[in-house]
């Protein structure tokens, strides 16, 4: 079993904690999750993180999960981050993987259970890309393009680009000609190598894993700036179910995915190492960003 | 002489019964492969509107939440996927275009980026309301489908179709409708060719012994031809053979009248002749008297002898005549002058009975090359028929001249005229059949044969008063009587 702490090297972080929820997610939080009240199952949220065609992955998630935790599981898929942190805060799911911005936003109700392990870090990079055709070199030379992000809770396709531009002290709007999102980083993909839009903001880690198994698409794409590391997009648990045998049970699960002949298969899919116990402050940065964006709006 | 080679009439039957067959199949092929094509052509239409359709309810149902919302990603993922996803429409591109003529998005954002104006000349290629346009030279359609939420036009997609494999299929059911159809014709105009040619085989018999008929060898056809022809055929044959012994037999009988008239003829002659020796005769028979009882007078006996050389010389030309005509000369390849000038002595009784006046013109000068016994028999008819048609006292006119390589002889008399049946035997060259019910008219076609035999031709002139008959004969080569 790894940790994050001596590897990491991300700077310390204050955990601060958020007031900003929804109404209905608010009051949906003070129900008892499922995982405290009853053994017979457990639901598992997932954001949409670069695979589109994942039906091989769930399955084997769920069968992995199934025979570790003993009990039937629910894996929950949801187009967009917002969905899968809002059923999260409101006790609809047990435990979910989700991007590292909601985490941060809402870091007071959620307790980490693991961090994946990419290429011997628990980090990774936002990356912005170009079509390849494109003379762009630099971040300011996309000023006036259309530009694809991801998601907008998401930290690599939104956050750190908004971030960027909140330094500028200028908006999405006015930089960029026209922006959209994609809801997904193969889309930012699909969408800045069709050219329908001429930038985009992408999860490195997507874009590395993507450019040795679809080549073709990736190609089409150029990097033009590569964000500092961030801490990777955690699993998490509501704080109230935190020491629920059904989430230490998942977290163990994850932890001890390698030594797991179908663990290494789904960490193989999933092109990581494995997971590792993570702290807040690996997180330092992302919330420093969100601060900011924050600040300006 | 090619439009003349191209007269199909001239074409033997085995050519062009096979050339019609094939005729006929090229067109029944044109007009089958035609329909064909025209009806393949409806239904790649039909087809292809109804693939048009049934992918554009696909693609509009697809993108209109997305373009209700003006959701740029979600109307070109729609676009994307549908990609490939409609067999048998080969999209080259699709655009969702918003009511103020922009672009939301397209499957190919380079060519059409979002926000920009859709090209004026695609607004002027695809249809106007919904539906579908064809450009068979550009190997291209269009289809236009108006997006509607709530009864407001949200949107408008547009597409071009690539439609080459669609013509390509067509291209190759005519090159099929063509391979098979030119066999097909082909097979069958060779099979047209020989089954014709086997049927025919019995009609190239039958004008093979019909041309002997008209060379005047009715020949009936043996049994050997009988074998292999198709039924029907035997019947036939039987038939012509029946009708060629019928020709046979009229021939020999027609010969056989001929013969008898000949010597009827001749018979005539010979009492004409014996007319002529015998009445010098009784002169001569006097003078010889004379010369018996006052033979002491020179001059009694000068005039009773030289009286006497008067009819015997009349006597040597009658008999001199008769020889050369019924016993022949020497050479049959040549006429001399001579051989025309003794034919009066032939007629003399003829002429004398009926008092009639002989107006004789031989301008023949040098024997000719040609059979000289065939001429004086030809001319003896026509002088005998032309004193029996004469009134007495008449006037009958020959002439005899060579100009230009053939002779002429004209015999006229003033007679009645010459009816036309009787015409149309001296005319036919031969070629009609022998008068054999009341032997009327044998002497005309016997001559008619005679002409046809030279080679000549015989013309009827119908002057005021009676008749002037011209026969035309051409004259041998030198060469060709030389080898003679």
């Amino acid at each position: 079993m790894r940790t994050a702490d001596n590897k990491s090297g991300a700077p310390g972080v204050t955990c601060l904690r958020r007031s900003v929820l929804a109404g209905a997610a608010m009051a949906a939080t003070l129900r008892m999750p499922r995982a405290a009240r009853a053994a017979d199952g457990f639901s598992f949220g997932l954001t949409p993180l670069f695979l589109d065609n994942d039906i091989e992955l769930l399955s084997m998630l769920k069968q992995y999960l199934t025979k570790q935790l003993e009990r039937p599981i629910t894996l929950v898929k949801r187009r967009t981050y917002h969905e899968i942190s809002a059923m999260l805060l409101s006790g609809q799911l047990d435990a979910a993987w989700i991007c590292d911005d909601p985490y941060v936003q809402y870091q007071d109700k959620l307790a980490l259970l693991a961090v994946p392990f990419y290429r011997q870090k628990p980090l990774y990079q936002s990356y912005v890309i170009v079509n390849e055709n494109s003379k762009a070199q630099a971040f300011d030379d996309i000023r006036g393009t259309v530009h694809a992000f991801s998601d907008p809770d998401s930290t690599s396709g939104y956050l750190v680009t908004r971030w960027m531009l909140a330094l500028r002290q200028i908006t999405p709007a006015r930089f960029f000609r026209d922006s959209f999102f994609t809801y997904g980083h193969r889309n930012v993909l699909r969408a800045v190598g069709a050219d329908l839009a001429q930038s985009g903001s992408i999860d490195g880690y997507v874009w590395d894993v993507m450019a040795e198994r679809e080549p073709d698409l990736v190609r089409k794409t150029r990097i033009i700036v590569k964000s500092e590391w961030l801490g990777f997009p955690p699993i998490v648990a509501p704080m109230a179910i935190r020491d629920a045998p059904a989430v230490k049970a998942l977290a163990a699960a994850l932890l001890e995915m390698p030594s797991d002949p179908l663990g290494r298969d789904i960490l193989q899919v999933l092109a990581l190492d494995g997971f590792v116990e993570g702290t807040p402050d690996m997180y330092q940065s992302t919330m420093e960003k969100w601060l900011l964006v924050k600040a300006q709006a | 002489m090619m439009l003349r080679f191209l007269r199909i009439p001239a074409w033997p039957l085995t050519v062009t019964v096979p050339l019609l067959v094939a005729g006929l199949m090229i067109g029944v092929a044109v007009v089958i492969s035609e329909i064909v094509v025209s009806r393949l052509i409806r239904d790649q239409e039909t087809n292809l509107t109804l693939l048009a359709n049934a992918y554009l309810d696909g693609l509009s149902a697809a993108v209109l939440p997305a373009v209700i919302r003006g959701d740029v990603w979600e109307t070109f993922d729609a676009l994307d996927r549908a990609r490939g996803q409609y067999s048998g429409v080969e999209a080259r591109y699709a655009i969702v275009a918003l009511p103020n003529g922009t672009v939301l998005a397209a499957s190919d954002p380079a060519r059409f980026p979002i926000h920009s104006a859709v090209p004026a000349e695609l607004h002027a290629k695809s249809p106007h309301d919904d539906g579908l346009v064809i450009d068979y030279d550009a190997r291209r359609a269009w289809l236009s489908r108006g997006l509607r939420a709530e009864g407001f036009s949200v949107g408008r997609i547009l597409v071009e179709i690539d439609i080459a494999s669609l013509l390509h299929v067509r291209s190759q059911v005519v090159l099929t409708l063509i391979l098979v159809n030119g066999s097909l014709a082909l097979a069958f105009s060779l099979i047209g060719y020989f089954a014709v040619k086997y049927m025919l085989r019995p009609f190239g018999v039958l004008a093979q012994y019909v041309e002997r008929v008209r060379e005047g060898r009715a020949e009936p056809i043996p049994e050997r031809h009988y074998k292999r022809v198709p039924a029907g055929f035997g019947q036939l044959f039987d038939r012509f053979n029946a009708m060629a012994r019928a020709v046979s037999e009229r021939e020999s009988l027609a010969s056989h009248l001929a013969e008898q008239e000949k010597y009827a003829m001749l018979g005539r002659l010979a009492s004409g002749m014996a007319h002529e020796v015998n009445n010098p005769l009784g002169g001569m028979m006097n003078a010889i008297d004379t010369i018996q009882s006052h033979g002491d007078d020179p001059a009694v006996l000068s005039k009773s002898l030289e009286f006497l050389k008067r009819g015997l010389a009349g006597i040597r030309s009658v008999v001199r005549a008769a020889l050369v005509t019924y016993k022949g000369g020497s050479d049959t390849s040549v006429l001399t002058p001579t051989d025309l000038d003794d034919l009066p002595f032939l007629v003399q009784h003829e002429t004398g009975v009926r008092r009639l006046r002989l107006d004789w013109r031989n301008r023949v000068i040098e024997p000719l090359p040609i059979n000289g016994p065939t001429v004086r028999q030809i001319t003896l008819n026509l002088l005998l028929n032309a004193c029996a048609a004469s009134p007495v006292g008449g006037t009958i006119e020959v002439e005899a001249s060579c100009l230009n390589g053939a002779l002429r002889i004209a015999v006229s008399d003033h007679g009645p005229g010459l009816p036309d049946e009787m015409a149309g035997l001296l005319t036919s060259n031969g070629q009609m059949a022998a008068p054999t019910r009341d032997r009327k008219g044998l002497g005309l076609w016997t001559t008619a044969q005679l002409v046809g035999r030279l080679g000549g031709i015989v013309a009827i002139e119908r002057p005021d008063v009676g008749t002037r008959v011209v026969v035309t004969l051409p004259l041998a080569k030198e060469g060709a009587r030389h080898a003679a």
